[in-house]
């Protein structure tokens, strides 16, 4: 073909890319939703948990501080900022001290007999009232007497204020001109975000979104907002690990494009290189929006990392390409092997696809249809578009010198046993723990910003966003009644100091038979206008004084008990309804725990409620989702097993030989467990970042062990086949090296796993792969691998 | 403490008094500790008869306040540092935030104010006008904040020479008290007192 239309093919080749990736983006939902990527759930506490991950009104809280100007100024700030968040539907709940959240809905006023606990211990009858009444005297003489006023006529024995104080959070802070401020002088706010936790995406819109908020306010400029939580922190971290991997990954590419340039000595490579694996991309993400309904962006992010072997499909065809034959001619020699390689990793991957986790299904789909495409383009499309000139790389000296020297190197037979003892010997001594289950240890959040959250966490009152307690029962009413059951004990923690408050459902709303209980013991009116008149005998109120509490008492004789969908309507009521969810038939409530001073006895003093037949339990989601990503690891991990195991049997059948099935299979897993033992002894705590790093390496490592045992006896072929190990080891080692520098565990770790394990796969599959001189008996036709 | 919070949390403009102002002021300061009985009468709508409460007042400096009532009932209230304590005869403490209530907490700042000799203060809370009367003087204080205009219309302080005798509160809702100290109060008549009959006991120094 002529050199313009091979220019054309690329061109065109890569429009088509483009234009399917549009396509596809617009398809693809890509989530953050934690959920796919872990196991289905068994239990109702880890369903809970799956809803509670990131989802959990502790973890969508925003904390704000704002300060550096005079507080009248911060507070007005506050207030304006509110007012403009509110309707905002990213914002589900604008809070800075200016609601009282304590105070009971007017529409629902007459209920305040129902809800508070007076009547549990009193009857209104003429010495209660009596009582009440003196102490109502007082108050006129007291400083309080302005407060009291306006409640005194229609609740003369003050339920709406035993309803608010039951009500106010045990920690609030200060006011200062209606809104909340910090003892440190900083007014304060707590916002909630319709968006996860931990979903970034989403809480960047929504922090974008408050920052331009503040800054449309006048003379916001004077004064500093300051953002805390676990929503910022995931935008923060994703942010600050995504431009560190963007300039890793640039200088990655610059390096990869000078030694593609120096190998090749042509600059028409480098565009081409890229195509086959961006197809394999592009197929990848096309096949996976049409088979699944969405992906989640760790599961493409592995998805990657994991195609990464294809970059090594058109640099062995390139490499292999020799003087004066047809570039056909040269692609047959090698296509048979890179045939074997891709299939075989494809049968491989298949072993995630019968994992049954979601996220490790679309993990081998995305992956499987990539590295199918990459290998189908590096075969059909790329030869149209390579350039007619080149270069045969076998007519290199320092090739020829470099092929002389690992002929060389002294190849003991008990050298890969060392190997061996030497890699168990390292796990063996290896620190503990094996595994790091903790994901958020890998993106680490600054300890400085921790600390601050935590001190503004502290001065709002905010809810623990770890633990929370679960309570089960049959319905919202069974849910009621348990939270009113254990109401004394959560009160005997308070004042042991284990826990600052626990949120109990109960709080706000008490069950139906305690409300018809307090409501039986409500006289009626004939009754309480005597007792009424007895009472205020010698007291000096007006007469007629209380008719509003006569009237209150009689409608609330008569009142529906109040169900949470009726009090739905309030803020408590919908704060309530937020508590309640549904659960395989059952009623399960979330009470949010607030400053939990000691774990170890709250937890004991649960499991002995629990043991007494109470269902409540303490949900502790950082060990449950640690729990979830060990079970994800170790589905990983078994999956990994057996797809080396499916590897060896494709690899045996495709050469009908299990010897050589062996030279290739041993050097890549003997490398992957040394690479794993280094690891370990150095210290490092496994993660999933780093199982899939390993299989990567070990997908490199197939190939420079399956070029390496390939048979022939021309030296030219073996100088071919060197320097396409010696780009691909060379490029793995340049890009991958350059992330294991990274101040960031994650990309650290994907970094360093790969380079070591390219390295030790490179060494091990020269020791091993490679035919000995002396290893006879064993020619090789080439058509022992077109079985497969 | 209070005082120092309440002064950063007052919307108010300042505005200076005037001299004579913050130097008759400066004279009503009262050394801390220091204690003071008092009569105070409430005249309240809701009630059919004045409320007459008997007791001692505590100053103990740095906006610290304490009311003990002995007649009708005992009662012992202390302020400090924006918190409220009310111990009532065989019931257990109640305490209470002045957060929560914003014109309680303007209202018991200025009284302090007044009790440290701080003319600024006041004045940040409320427009003063002074009328002096050979050894009489009468402080008019009107609330510039309208958290406290809405419940408080006028505070009226009458006293002798240097001495504070009388707190007059106008409620805006038409209720009143008047508070008497020192010597005058116990001249307060113990039965059915008037209001003319107080103002007059404040403005005289005899009934």
């Amino acid at each position: 073909m002529t050199s313009p239309r091979r220019v054309a093919v690329a061109v065109a080749w890569l429009g088509a890319l483009i234009l399917v990736a549009l396509v596809v983006q617009r398809r693809l939902v890509v989530v953050n939703d934690l959920r796919s990527f872990m196991p289905p759930a068994q239990t109702t506490a880890q369903k809970l948990l799956l809803d509670q991950i990131g989802d959990g009104p502790a973890s969508r809280l925003l904390l704000l501080a704002i300060s550096g100007a005079a507080p009248e100024r911060l507070a007005a700030l506050s207030r304006e900022l509110a007012a403009s968040l509110h309707g905002d539907a990213r914002f589900t709940q604008v809070l800075d001290g200016q609601t009282d959240l304590s105070a009971l809905d007017p529409k629902l006023l007459p209920y305040r007999y129902l809800l508070a606990p007076t009547l549990d211990h009193a009857a209104f009858d003429a010495p209660y009232l009596h009582e009440q009444l003196q102490q109502r005297v007082a108050d006129l003489g007291s400083p309080g007497a302005e407060l009291l006023k306006p409640l005194l006529a229609s609740d003369p024995t003050l339920e709406t204020l035993a309803l608010a104080q039951r009500w106010t959070p045990a920690h609030t802070p200060q006011l200062r001109d209606g809104v909340w401020f910090s003892p440190g002088g900083a007014a304060l706010l707590l916002v909630q975000t319709q968006a996860a936790g931990f979903d970034p995406a989403a809480q960047r819109i929504a922090i974008d979104a408050l920052e331009a908020a503040y800054a449309g306010l006048p003379g916001a400029s004077g004064a500093r907002l300051e953002i805390s939580g676990p929503g910022y922190f995931s935008v923060l971290v994703s942010a600050r690990t995504r431009s560190e991997a963007e300039w890793l990954s640039a200088f990655g590419t610059i390096g990869f494009a000078l030694l593609l340039v120096l190998a090749y000595r042509s600059a028409g490579v480098l565009g081409l290189v890229a195509l086959p694996i961006a197809s394999g991309a592009v197929a990848g993400l096309a096949a996976t929006a049409l088979v699944f309904h969405s992906v989640h962006g760790i599961t493409l992010a592995f998805g990657f990392t994991l195609l990464g072997v294809a970059q090594e499909y058109p640099i062995r065809v390139f490499s292999h390409r020799r003087a004066g034959a047809t570039v056909h001619d040269s692609l047959a020699a090698v296509w048979p092997l890179l045939r074997l390689a891709i299939v075989s990793a494809c049968i491989a991957y298949l072993a995630f696809y019968a994992s049954g986790v979601t996220g490790l299904q679309q993990l081998a789909w995305f992956t499987i249809v990539g590295l199918l495409v990459a290998g189908a383009a590096t075969r059909w499309l790329l030869p149209l578009a390579m350039p007619a000139q080149f270069v045969d790389v076998a007519a290199s000296a320092w090739l020829e010198r470099a092929r002389a020297a690992l002929n060389a190197l002294p190849r003991p037979r008990w050298l890969p046993w060392a190997a061996l003892v030497l890699a168990l010997a390292l796990l063996w001594i290896a620190p503990p723990p094996f595994w790091q289950n903790d994901l958020a240890a890998l993106t680490p959040v600054p300890p400085a910003l921790l600390q601050r959250e935590g001190e503004l966490r502290g001065a709002l009152g905010a809810p623990d966003i770890r633990y929370l307690l679960v309570l089960d029962a049959a319905d919202d009413e069974q849910v009621l009644a348990l939270s009113e059951h254990i109401d004394p004990q959560v009160d005997k923690w308070k004042e042991a100091g284990i826990v600052d408050d626990v949120e109990l459902p109960s709080r706000y709303l008490p069950s139906l038979a305690t409300q018809r209980a307090r409501q039986a013991k409500l006289p009626d009116r004939a009754a309480l206008e005597t007792a009424l008149a007895a009472a205020q005998d010698d007291l000096p109120f007006q007469p007629g004084l209380f008719a509003p509490f006569i009237d209150d008492v009689e409608k609330a004789r008569a009142l529906p008990p109040l169900t949470p969908q009726a009090f739905a309507a309030s803020a408590l009521g919908s704060r309530l309804q937020a508590m309640l969810t549904q659960r395989d038939g059952r009623s399960v409530a979330l009470a949010t725990l607030s400053g939990v001073h000691d774990a170890d006895r709250l937890g004991a003093a649960v499991a002995a409620l629990a043991e007494s037949g109470a269902g409540v339990s303490l949900l502790d989601l950082k060990a449950a989702s640690e729990s979830l990503v060990a079970s994800y690891r170790e589905r990983i991990g078994q999956a990994l097993v057996v797809a080396l195991l499916l590897l060896a049997a494709a690899v045996a059948i495709a050469f009908r030989d299990v010897r050589r099935a062996w030279h290739v299979i041993a050097p890549m897993s003997l490398a992957t467990l040394l690479a794993l033992a280094v690891l370990r002894a150095s210290g490092v705590s496994l993660s999933l970042f780093h199982l899939v790093a390993l299989t990567l390496a070990a997908g490199l490592g197939l190939h420079y062990a399956l070029f390496f045992e390939r048979r022939t006896d021309d030296a030219a072929e073996e100088r071919r086949t060197l320097h396409a190990t010696l780009v691909c080891v060379g490029s793995a080692l340049l890009v991958f090296g350059l992330l294991a520098t990274s101040s960031t565990p994650v990309l650290r770790a994907i970094g360093l796993t790969v380079a070591l394990g390219v390295g030790f796969h490179f060494c091990l599959s020269t020791q091993m792969a490679r035919r000995r001189p002396d290893d006879e008996g064993h020619d090789v036709e080439e058509k022992d691998v077109q079985g497969i | 403490m209070l005082i120092p919070a309440l002064l950063a949390a007052s919307p108010a403009p300042p505005s200076a008094p005037t001299p004579e102002t913050s130097a008759l002021i400066a004279r009503l300061a009262r050394p801390a500790p220091s204690d003071t009985a008092f009569t105070e009468v409430r005249f309240v709508s809701v009630l059919k008869q004045p409320l007459l409460l008997q007791g001692e007042l505590h100053y103990g400096g740095d906006g610290e306040l304490g009311k003990r009532v002995d007649r009708p009932y005992r009662e012992t209230t202390t302020i400090s540092a924006g918190k409220v304590a009310v111990q009532r005869a065989g019931k257990p403490a109640q305490h209470f935030s002045l957060e929560r209530a914003p014109e309680l907490q303007a209202l018991l700042a200025a009284f302090s104010a007044l009790l440290g000799g701080d003319a600024a203060t006041l004045a940040r809370y409320y427009a003063i006008e002074t009328v002096q009367d050979g050894a009489h003087f009468r402080l008019t204080l009107t609330p510039r904040g309208e958290d406290l205009a809405r419940h408080l219309r006028t505070v009226v302080v009458d006293g002798n020479g240097n001495e504070p005798q009388c707190f007059s509160l106008q409620q805006a809702d038409g209720d009143s008290s008047i508070m008497l100290l020192g010597a005058l109060a116990a001249k307060v008549p113990t039965e059915a007192p008037t209001r003319a009959a107080l103002a007059e006991l404040c403005r005289t120094g005899t009934p």
